[in-house]
C-alpha cells in the first residue's frame, strides 16, 4: 500500500507491548491516510460524518490491537477496521438523520414549532371578535379598549368617559362573559 | 470529542495485550479439541463393522473426506472472519468442499437412478441423523465459540455460520464412521440436510453467545 510506512508495524508491535509513546505516534501518523481513505470510501459524506467514522475506527483499532499480526502490513488491518466499524458509524449517522429535523432552520420560539399555528390563530381571532360582539355595550367597550386595543385604564377612561373603577368592573365582567361564550367555563 | 483528544485518551488508556495467534494455529487448537470429541461420539455409538471395507471404496473416501474437509475449512473461515485484514474470499472457502460433498452424493444418486430408476431414490425415515450430528458437533461448536470470543467481533454472523457449518460437518463425518447408512439419497437428505439445518440455527445462536460489541474503554463507557 502506497501510504504504508514500514515503521508502523514496529510501532503497532510496541503498542501491543504497552508502549504509549509509539502508540500515540502511530495513531497521529495514520490520521491523514485514514481520513483520505474515509473520504474516498464515502465521497458524499460530510466532514463531521467522516470524522465520526475516523474516530470509530481508532476506537475499534484500540479494542482490536491484539488481533494485529506484525508480520502483515498495518494499513490493510486499519482500513479493514474502517470498512466495518467506520461503516457502522456512517450507517448510524444516516439512520439518525432520517429521523431528525434540523432545528437551525426554524425560528427560536417554541410557538414556531406548533403546526398550523397561523390557521389556528386566524380562527381564534375570528371567534373572539364574534364573542366580543355579543357582549352588552358597556362590557364590549371596556374589553375592546383595555384588552383588544391594549390601552391602560387611564387611557381607556379618557377615551370612553367612564371612571377607572367602572372600566375595571366592566372589563372583569366582560372577560367572564367571554369565557362563558367561548368554552362554557366560569 | 476532537480526534486529537481521542488519540491522547486512547494512548493514555493503553495496556499491554497478548497477541492473538494466526488462524492456522487456532485451527490446530480447534482440531485438538474437536477431533477427539467427535471420535469419542463415534466410538461411543460403536464403529460400523464394515468400516475398513468402506475406506477401501474411493467414493466413500471422497465423500467422507469432503465432509471432514467442510468441517475443517468451515472452522478456518470462521476464525478468519473475525479478523479485519483477512480477505473476503476466505469466508467463502467452505463452499468448495461443500460443493464437492454435494457433487459426490449427487453423482452417486444419478448412478442409482440410472441403474435402478426412481425406485432407488426412495427416502425413508432416518431421524437419528439430526441428534447424532448435533451430538458429534457439540464440542466442535463450543470450541469454535470459545475461540471466536477471544478473536475479533468483525463479520460475527458470517463467522458463526462458518463455525456452525464446520462443527456440523465434522459431526456428519463422524456419523459416517458408525451409522451404516450408505444410500446416497439418504445421506444427502438426512445428513447433509441436518448439517444445513444445524448451520442455520448455529449462525444466530452463535452470534448471541458471542455478543457483537467490544468493551469500550472506561472514559467512553456509555
Amino acid at each position: 500500500m502506497a501510504d504504508e510506512n514500514p515503521e508502523w508495524r514496529e510501532w503497532m508491535r510496541a503498542a501491543q507491548a504497552g508502549d504509549q509513546a509509539r502508540y500515540a505516534a502511530l495513531l497521529t501518523a495514520v490520521l491523514p491516510p485514514l481520513r483520505r481513505a474515509a473520504r474516498a470510501r464515502w465521497p458524499r459524506a460530510g466532514a463531521a460524518e467522516i470524522e465520526d467514522a475516523v474516530q470509530e475506527t481508532l476506537l475499534a483499532l484500540h479494542l482490536s490491537r491484539h488481533l494485529y499480526d506484525p508480520s502483515r502490513p498495518f494499513l490493510p488491518f486499519l482500513f479493514g477496521i474502517m470498512r466495518f466499524r467506520g461503516g457502522d458509524a456512517m450507517r448510524r449517522t444516516r439512520r439518525a438523520a432520517t429521523r431528525e429535523t434540523a432545528l437551525d432552520d426554524l425560528p427560536e420560539t417554541s410557538a414556531a414549532l406548533a403546526t398550523n399555528s397561523k390557521v389556528e390563530e386566524t380562527l381564534d381571532a375570528g371567534t373572539l371578535r364574534a364573542a366580543v360582539e355579543r357582549l352588552p355595550p358597556g362590557q364590549r367597550q371596556a374589553v375592546a379598549l383595555t384588552k383588544l386595543q391594549e390601552m391602560s385604564l387611564e387611557e381607556a377612561s379618557a377615551a370612553s368617559g367612564l371612571s377607572v373603577t367602572a372600566l375595571k368592573v366592566a372589563t372583569h365582567r366582560g372577560i367572564k362573559a367571554l369565557r362563558k361564550l367561548l368554552d362554557g367555563s366560569d | 470529542m476532537e480526534t486529537e483528544q481521542l488519540v491522547a485518551r486512547l494512548s493514555a488508556d493503553l495496556a499491554p495485550v497478548r497477541r492473538l495467534p494466526a488462524p492456522g494455529v487456532r485451527l490446530g487448537w480447534w482440531l485438538l479439541a474437536s477431533v477427539p470429541a467427535a471420535g469419542a461420539v463415534a466410538v461411543g455409538y460403536g464403529l460400523r463393522p464394515d468400516l475398513a471395507a468402506r475406506f477401501a471404496d474411493p467414493a466413500f473416501v471422497v465423500e467422507f473426506g469432503a465432509a471432514a474437509l467442510t468441517g475443517l475449512v468451515g472452522a478456518y473461515a470462521a476464525l478468519c472472519a473475525g479478523l479485519p485484514d483477512q480477505p473476503g474470499w476466505k469466508l467463502w472457502l467452505p463452499a468448495a468442499p461443500m460443493l464437492l460433498w454435494l457433487l459426490t452424493l449427487g453423482r452417486q444418486c444419478l448412478d442409482v437412478w440410472l441403474r435402478i430408476g426412481p425406485r432407488g431414490l426412495a427416502v425413508t425415515d432416518d431421524l437419528m441423523c439430526l441428534p447424532a450430528i448435533a451430538l458429534g458437533g457439540l464440542v466442535p461448536a463450543l470450541a469454535i465459540v470459545v475461540l471466536l470470543r477471544r478473536g475479533g467481533r468483525f463479520r460475527s454472523l458470517h463467522a458463526c455460520f462458518c463455525g456452525g457449518i464446520g462443527a456440523a460437518a465434522l459431526g456428519a463425518a463422524a456419523l459416517r464412521l458408525y451409522h451404516p447408512q450408505d444410500a446416497a439419497v439418504m445421506v444427502l437428505v438426512w445428513q447433509v440436510g441436518s448439517v444445513a439445518l444445524l448451520t442455520l440455527v448455529a449462525g444466530p445462536l452463535g452470534r448471541l453467545l458471542l455478543g457483537t460489541a467490544e468493551r469500550r474503554p472506561g472514559f467512553l463507557a456509555r
